[in-house]
């Protein structure tokens, strides 16, 4: 069983929270008043980024949801969902996001009174689950609701994990022995603790997971002391978490390796420095604010002579991602940050010169030698080329 | 050269139909039956419309058994019209000469113009079953009717009356076609027999149409005008709208004139002002005095050019006809019942040099046989010169100018270039005395980007007002909603409450009232909207009832007065759909 309390230090008691909304609910009610919850609004409007945090947190705005013939649906199914939550904080039992959608059908099934309150799909349930967590201000894996296990496959000689069960025991993971295969961290790195074999030099997340593995395969590992993690896209919490333990537990740089263009820079890169606007309350512990962007960067493609594809405002797709960079620019408190004027740089660049150049782009530059990727990644960390 | 040793043989244009019927709609035997019952109709109405007499057709397709060709039936076809009849000496030349017509080339909006279609018609009666057509006939200047036998003599390109007697009829004036010919008899579906009478019925209001089919009980469908359509005069041809050798043609027809008299008396908008601008782009001024009977072929390239050098009015509008907004309204209620319609019919625009009017028609039906269901695409009636054109659908203007507007922002589902979805019956008529088809068979309107621009503005004015009409029925079923909301969700949410917080029975029931105290202040707000908004729609109705005199739904006839005012609004409209179609597409972009 998961104990919540491992995921961060946090004084908040969850059930007696829920128990005091709910109360104060049904009192407005008894009174013939409406009752009014009211949720951080997590958005980036309501996002504030400052430097010396390292992560976006909420501002001031609420959503405030006052009970009328729109709203009643909504609050039906959130007091439904919680009750739901609450009892599985009791148990201890945890749940996938999918899992619970199914676990409210399956109530909805057993008793024709919750019939109304049925799910249609999944993104119903979810959107409630996360206007709860919202509303009491916890982590969602707080309320023992757990995302799937995506990307942060790692891959080291030196590290060791230790996870610790619930039953009070411990196990031991030894990446070292796993020769090419990757240890998957699971969607509560909290749990773990880390240590190493030795000193490790640095950690470098790849947006690619099939790029980290080909590094590994080729050898990268063996002759570096490192972590080398895959991002697989956009990171998931998981991994913003896993990368987040790396950084803060075992102090080493951590470089982000991934493709030049503006997807890349906000969506991905930015979700792991600085976590997500959709997330604003867990980005303390789901980002990993020291990570640096080692590439691919404008000057690599001038050195490297990188082939790049051109971003065309004709292609739909193409105008979307320029206008989408556009008002990144003008809107987003992380590129908005002096600190992160370099970073904004390489946007302007990326608008000015309407192109995009892939990560795997290095593997081009001399396609007889299978380490030259390897090579031109330790020579830009040693040269400190990198924001 | 070599020389050839084959002979070079000249041939009728009666062989060259008799040979290629299939390019004047006989390529199947379906649309055999079809074309030949469109034919006698076409010819039918057109008649009563040049004799202003108010068209009563009785129309009868049975089965006569099977036909002489592999997998065909023989098929008995009758059209009898109270039309002013026709001499018994012109029957050959109706039924059984090619290019022998009274309206070919004459710039009007008639629905047949070249004189090929009943003469084919016939010549797939001879083909098929060895005897043309049965016509009997009968004028208001004759005593007793003509009956007879009209075949085609191939050869000579002529028709030939066979078995011509004398017979009593019980009606002044009229005629009755029977054809037996090979086919297939297709009742539904996009070229199905009945759609074509009920498209035939909806652009002519003025129509009384009584017909069996096969073993179906027979329909008759009432006219609801006794106004017959004024046939506008025709015009004369705009220069612009002539090719070098139909330009050539056109002088020789009028024999020894000057060019000045024959450029002033055969075209339309030559003014003085047009024939200095004529000179101003190089014509000779001595050529004004000489004979165009004289001309060589390098001085009506002379004049032609010049000619076409010269900005020209637009041709005149005058020589279209319409439908009008208000028959179509009464009309499109003769094909089922409607719970809404909206009908738009633009003022005539010129488009290719060529005056042009658009009208449409959008309706949905309740209970209607054969309409399509809510994720199927819309029924498209498509007319030209108010012939349903049912083949052959995807290269037609009509059908390019649909799928190009953007149906989404009116309420309707569509995917992408493609018809809209629902239960909807959208019906698209041009009118035009020069409308350009793509085959001899008409079935297809040439797509050009003037003529798809002016349907698709159409279409436009009939979807704001159709997307009127869905964003009120919405809003009435979100209130209703809404208030069973209040009925559902408020026992649960109190529940649930007292369930967390372990609230005793009594707490709860004053939650409850508490509750019931709150919604009910919603839902009787709800109910006076809810109330606000049909008696709203009641009102349109009984505004429209009153102003069509028919029993239909909700119709949003409104006589578009100025396509300019209009084209605007429409212009604002798309700039604002493309805009929000924009936002709602707008997603990150999906990697690795």
């Amino acid at each position: 069983m998961a104990n919540p309390e491992t995921l961060r230090k946090s004084d908040k008691d969850i059930p007696k929270m829920a128990e005091k909304i709910c109360n104060e609910m049904l009192k407005d009610l008894e009174h013939a008043k409406r009752p009014i919850l009211e949720a951080v609004k997590c958005s980036l409007d309501n996002s504030i980024y400052d430097h010396k945090v390292g992560y976006l947190t909420p501002g001031k705005k609420m959503v405030a949801t006052e009970l009328n013939v729109s709203s009643v649906q909504k609050m039906a199914r959130t007091v439904f969902f919680l009750e739901i939550l609450l009892n599985n904080i009791k148990t201890g039992a945890v749940n996938t996001k999918r899992e619970l959608y199914y676990i409210a059908k399956g109530f909805v099934k057993s008793d024709p009174h919750y019939r109304p309150l049925d799910f249609d799909d999944q993104d119903e349930s979810d959107s409630i689950i996360q206007f709860i967590c919202d509303m009491l201000t916890v982590y969602r894996e707080e309320m023992n609701c757990f995302a799937n296990d995506r990307g942060g496959q790692t891959y080291s000689k030196q590290l060791i994990v230790t996870e610790h069960l619930t039953d009070g025991t411990k196990a031991e993971v030894d990446l070292g022995s796993l020769g090419t295969t990757p240890f998957q961290p699971k969607n509560k790195p909290q749990n773990f603790k880390l240590k190493t074999r030795g000193k490790v030099d640095f950690c470098l997340v790849i947006e690619s997971e099939g790029t980290a593995n080909t590094l590994v395969s080729n050898g990268f590992t063996k002759r570096h002391k490192c972590i080398m993690v895959g991002a697989q896209g956009v990171p998931s919490n998981g991994v913003r978490g896993w990368v987040n333990m790396i950084q803060n537990q075992l102090k080493v740089p951590v470089y982000f390796y991934g493709d030049l263009d503006a997807y890349t820079l906000q969506n991905i890169y930015r979700t792991l420095k600085a976590g997500s606007a959709a997330s604003l309350i867990r980005n303390q512990d789901f980002s990993a604010p020291h990570v640096h962007f080692l590439g691919v960067l404008p000057e690599d493609v001038k050195k490297y002579d990188l082939h790049c594809y051109p971003v065309n405002e004709k292609n739909i797709a193409d105008a979307r991602s320029l206008k989408k960079a556009r008002d990144t620019l003008q809107n987003d408190p992380f590129f908005q940050d002096k600190k992160n004027r370099k970073l904004s740089d390489i946007l302007h660049w990326l608008l000015k010169n309407k192109v995009r150049c892939e990560q795997q782009s290095i593997f081009s530059v001399d396609p007889k030698d299978p380490t030259t990727p390897e090579r031109i990644i330790i020579e830009k960390i040693k040269n400190g080329s990198y924001v | 050269m070599a020389k050839s040793t084959q002979k070079i043989t000249q041939h009728s244009t009666a062989e060259y139909f008799a040979k290629n019927l299939q390019q004047v709609g006989f390529s199947s035997p379906v649309k055999a039956v079809l074309t030949t019952l469109k034919e006698a109709v076409d010819n039918s109405l057109d008649a009563c419309e040049e004799a202003e007499i108010l068209p009563e057709l009785e129309i009868i397709v049975k089965r006569a058994g099977n036909g002489a060709s592999k997998n065909s039936e023989l098929v008995e076809i009758i059209v009898d019209d109270n039309g002013p009849g026709i001499e018994g000496d012109d029957l050959p030349k109706v039924f059984g000469e090619y290019l022998s017509s009274s309206k070919f080339g004459r710039g009007r909006c008639s629905r047949g113009q070249q004189g090929i279609g009943i003469s084919a018609a016939t010549t797939w009666a001879q083909l098929t079953n060895a005897a043309g057509v049965k016509v009997t006939s009968k004028t208001s200047g004759m005593r007793k009717a003509v009956r007879c036998q009209i075949d085609v003599d191939i050869k000579a390109n002529k028709g030939l009356a066979k078995s011509k007697e004398t017979i009593e009829w019980d009606r002044p004036h009229g005629t009755r076609v029977e054809f037996k010919i090979d086919g297939r008899v297709q009742l539904n579906g996009d070229g199905g027999i009945i759609t074509y009478l009920e498209g035939t019925t909806l652009v002519n209001p003025h129509l009384t149409l009584r017909y069996k089919l096969l073993d179906q009980p027979e329909v008759e469908v009432k006219r609801v005008t006794d106004t017959v359509p004024e046939i506008p005069p025709p015009t004369l041809p705009h220069p612009h709208t002539l090719k070098l050798g139909e330009f050539m043609t056109h002088a020789h027809l009028y024999g020894k004139v000057s060019l000045d008299n024959f450029l002033r008396k055969g075209f339309s908008r030559v003014s003085d002002e047009a024939i200095k601008g004529f000179i101003g782009q190089k014509m000779p001024k001595a050529f004004l005095k000489e004979s165009i009977n004289s001309f060589s072929e390098e001085q009506f390239k002379t004049v032609f050019q010049a000619i076409q050098g010269t900005e020209l009015v637009n041709p005149s509008t005058r020589s279209v006809m319409t439908i009008g907004e208000e028959s179509l309204s009464k009309s499109i209620q003769r094909l089922g019942q409607i719970d809404f319609f909206s009908v738009v019919a633009r003022k005539p625009r010129i488009c290719d040099y060529k005056p042009v009017a658009v009208e449409v028609a959008i309706a949905r039906f309740v209970n209607k046989v054969n309409l399509s269901e809510e994720n199927e695409p819309v029924q498209l009636l498509r007319f030209a010169n108010r012939v349903p054109l049912q083949f052959d659908k995807a290269a037609c203007a009509i059908t390019n100018a649909v799928e190009s507007v953007n149906w989404r922002s009116y309420g309707l589902a569509q995917s992408k270039d493609s018809l809209p979805m629902g239960p909807y019956v959208f019906a698209v008529s041009v009118v035009s005395p020069f409308i350009k088809f793509k085959n001899a068979s008409k079935e297809t309107i040439d797509a050009s980007e003037d003529l798809v621009e002016e349907i698709r503005r159409a279409l436009m004015q009939a979807g704001q007002k159709l997307s009127r009409h869905i964003k009120r029925e919405f809003r009435a079923a979100d209130l209703e909603r809404k208030l069973q909301h209040i009925e559902k969700f408020g026992p649960i949410l109190v529940q649930c409450l007292g369930k967390i917080v372990s609230a005793p029975p009594a707490r709860l029931k004053r939650a409850e009232e508490g509750l019931a105290k709150l919604l009910g202040r919603d839902g009787r707000d709800a109910e006076k909207e809810l109330a606000e908004a049909e008696t709203q729609l009641k009102k349109v109705k009984e505004r429209q009832k009153g102003g069509n005199s028919g029993d239909g739904g909700e119709s949003a006839a409104e006589v578009s007065d100025d396509n300019v005012e209009a084209d605007e609004q429409l212009e604002m409209a798309e700039l604002r759909a493309s805009a929000s179609d924009e936002d709602s597409s707008s997603g990150a972009r999906k990697k690795k």
